[in-house]
């Protein structure tokens, strides 16, 4: 199914990558101000806005469009809050602002999982150690078997059921990832371990629910089941979505897995050059860069997580001359395109599947 | 950037609300309005002196109030980055959450120059709790004030705070500038010299000659202060301006007046120490550690003993950043140097340059 052409890298070809890859890191946050501030600024706005709008439009239940178009928008604002403000702002993009409303290590956004569980689970284990097999949880998210590399079971038969339940409760799987459930059945993880580590995420659940599916309802008095089910629109639709950008990230057909004893001693040009087999873009427009919370340059964001991600699509252009030069694929294709080799590796390695080779970074 | 004691509004509906949220929309409402921050809005400006500005502020109700001789941390944003520098009020809380400070521009300073050149009224700036134990003494005594340049400010709040009583003990204020026209509060002071018999005003030039009413000519020393202030065993004696003027002062007077209390301000010194010790200060867990120069600080803290959370080792992950309350810190990655107190420094790609105090 591959079809990229990557040149191995000498190890000091690999230096040089990173080297060139650094600069362009120095000479973007030096740029770094003004701009930035106002731009997440309005991302903030935006949230707000959507989400008042929806909200307000959800009492109209005697006119279903408007009523449908509160869910949406409400979906909209809970996108937004979660992608291109939440997960940026939780990365420390916006940290140099010094606002302690957007502040990396304090933030929380409207959705069931807590945004510490986040900073170590995305933040530090995924994106240090992205598609290192064993090492990052978001490899099929321990439900799923998407690379050859992942040894096959009988339960992995009906993944693509698993997938579709994933996609629709998608918060929730994010929410629970950090509490690795699996290590409490086998009894890896005590039942007091397990109450304290859920304690603050019961908190957060608790608060969520309230808020969505009673606080707003009863609001509405007689319209508690139309703005409830609107509610439940607006997360489904946060929920496909977001799961969709996130598993075109790192699952298409040209995405790399990598072995444990590939990061022993591992060097700032080789962790560049396993962001970039690990991560696949989507070409599109500004629209679509915007509600992907940039994602959508999911290469540029592995390689500078902590820049602001409205500066990844100007970024791109030099990242894609760079890889060019060192001779290695540059991931891109459109949303469907990405989505559906996704799906291909979903249904595809459900079966018994085999390596075609073992990739490798550099050259012997 | 600074939060108060919650009040008991705020205690009943804070399981209800998200202070972001909350702000967000309190300030389509009223720009000062806040959850638990004090934001103050410039309500009046007027220059008061060559290169000073003074700006009266009114805060919301999450101020708590300030002594005369006590400071407090000004934050306005430059160039979408929030800056934070200490100023003396100087005067008394005239109504509840009014303020004024007088601003000294500092040439290349960040926000000195914001604040003198494009803040405006209506503007908003947030502030902290008010701070500092400088303070008038409880009982009426005799008063010696020394202030030096920008150092007039916490002593103008003195001045302020004493003539709204009546001026209760004899008090004198010698202020030194370089010229006359640098003098802030000059027609204020002087009119509270000629109200106030037991008020005496003595305005010190460096840079030029005595020429007016109540100047003289000539910086601090034995015989200048022997001659003004003479009976210092029994007067309450303060100062406040650059560190060497207060170290000068300390000499001078420190030994024999009945008590000395002093703040000095030092313009942004910025020693670089790549090698040697620097002295680090955990600020939460009120540690003092002497560590390596440029090396990580993470590592070496770890070399401590001090295991701060920490997670990629390289800089991308964020789980080990904390707050920079102050000091010099480079950036190992980039070789960049920070001067600037930041909410979130990643000490294990960071450097420390300077003694420095961490959030930790």
């Amino acid at each position: 199914m591959s079809n990229k052409q990557n040149r191995p890298l000498s190890t000091q070809e690999q230096d040089q990558f990173g080297a060139e890859l650094d600069a362009l890191r120095v000479r973007t946050t030096a740029d770094i101000g003004a701009v930035d501030a106002r731009y997440i600024r309005r991302v903030v706005k935006a949230v707000r806005y959507t989400e008042v709008l929806g909200r307000g439009l959800l009492y109209c239940w005697f006119l279903p469009p408007l009523w449908l178009l509160g869910a949406v928008l409400l979906g909209i604002s809970k996108i937004l809050d979660n992608m291109e403000l939440g997960h940026n702002v939780i990365h420390g993009q916006y940290d140099f602002m010094r606002d302690p409303h957007l502040n990396g290590k304090t933030f929380e956004w409207d959705i069931v999982g807590t945004s510490e569980n986040w900073r170590t689970s995305h933040n530090f284990k995924h994106h240090t150690y992205t598609n290192v097999r064993g090492m990052d949880a978001d490899i099929g998210y321990g439900l799923l078997r998407l690379f050859p590399e992942q040894r096959w079971r009988p339960f992995y038969l009906l993944q693509p059921l698993y997938a579709l339940l994933l996609a629709v409760y998608f918060q929730w799987g994010v929410a629970i990832q950090e509490l690795e459930l699996g290590k409490v059945f086998t009894g890896k993880k005590s039942k007091e371990e397990f109450k304290k580590e859920f304690a603050p995420l019961g908190k957060k659940i608790r608060r969520q629910l309230l808020k969505d599916y009673l606080f707003f309802p009863l609001l509405g008095g007689p319209l508690f089941l139309p703005i409830l089910c609107g509610n439940l629109i607006a997360n489904g639709i946060r929920n496909l979505w977001t799961y969709t950008i996130i598993f075109c990230g790192h699952f298409t057909a040209d995405a790399e897995v990598f072995p444990k004893a590939s990061i022993i001693n591992e060097s700032r040009g080789h962790w560049y050059l396993r962001q970039l087999r690990g991560s696949s873009n989507l070409k599109g427009g500004k629209l679509l860069h915007i509600m992907s919370g940039n994602l959508s340059h999911q290469i540029e964001h592995h390689f500078f997580p902590d820049i602001p991600a409205r500066r990844y699509a100007a970024l791109s252009v030099e990242v894609r001359e760079i890889c060019a030069r060192y001779g290695q694929h540059y991931n891109v294709g459109s949303l469907t395109s990405q989505f559906s080799q996704v799906l291909w590796r979903i249904f595809r390695h459900a079966f018994p599947s085999r390596m075609a080779g073992i990739p490798t970074l550099s050259a012997a | 950037m600074t939060t108060t004691a919650p009040t008991a509004f705020n205690r009943l509906l804070a399981p209800l609300v998200s202070p972001p949220i909350f702000d967000f929309w309190a300030a389509k409402l009223s720009p000062t309005l806040s959850w638990q921050r004090v934001l103050a809005r410039v309500v009046a400006r007027r220059t008061e002196a060559e290169g000073a500005v003074t700006l009266e502020l009114q805060a919301n109700r999450q101020f708590s109030g300030f002594a005369p001789g006590q400071h407090v941390n000004v934050t306005a944003e430059v160039n979408g980055r929030s800056v934070t520098r200490s100023y003396s009020f100087t005067g008394i809380e005239a109504a509840k959450g009014r303020i004024s400070l007088t601003i000294k521009q500092v040439t290349g300073g960040k926000l000195s120059t914001q604040l003198c050149q494009h803040t405006e009224m209506g503007d908003v700036l947030e502030l902290s709790a008010a701070f500092g134990d400088m303070a008038l003494p409880a009982a009426p005594q005799p008063l010696l004030l020394l202030a030096a340049g920008s150092g007039i400010t916490p002593m103008m709040s003195f001045v302020r705070a004493l003539a709204a009583r009546g001026m209760p003990s004899s008090c004198t204020l010698i202020y030194w500038a370089k010229t006359r026209q640098e003098i802030c509060f000059a027609a204020e002071l002087k009119t509270l010299a000629a109200e106030h018999s037991n008020f005496t005003l003595h305005l010190a030039l460096t840079r030029q000659q005595a020429a007016g009413a109540y100047e003289i000519a000539g910086r601090a020393s034995a015989e200048l202060l022997n001659a003004l202030a003479p009976e210092l065993q029994a007067t309450a004696t303060y100062a406040c301006g650059p560190s060497d003027f207060v170290q000068s002062l300390a000499g001078l007077v420190g030994e024999r007046a009945y008590s000395f209390a002093a703040e000095a301000f030092t313009p942004a010194a910025r020693p670089m120490a790549a090698t040697g010790t620097v002295r680090v200060t955990l600020a939460a867990s009120q540690r003092v550690l002497e560590l390596p120069a440029g090396q990580p600080l993470l590592t070496a803290l770890e070399a401590q003993g001090i295991t701060p959370p920490s997670g990629c080792r390289m800089g991308i992950c964020n789980t080990c950043a904390c707050g920079k309350l102050s000091g010099t810190s480079q950036n190992l990655n980039t070789g960049s140097t920070s001067f600037e107190p930041e909410s979130a420094l990643r000490i294990c790609i960071s450097a420390a340059t300077s003694d420095l105090v961490l959030d930790l």
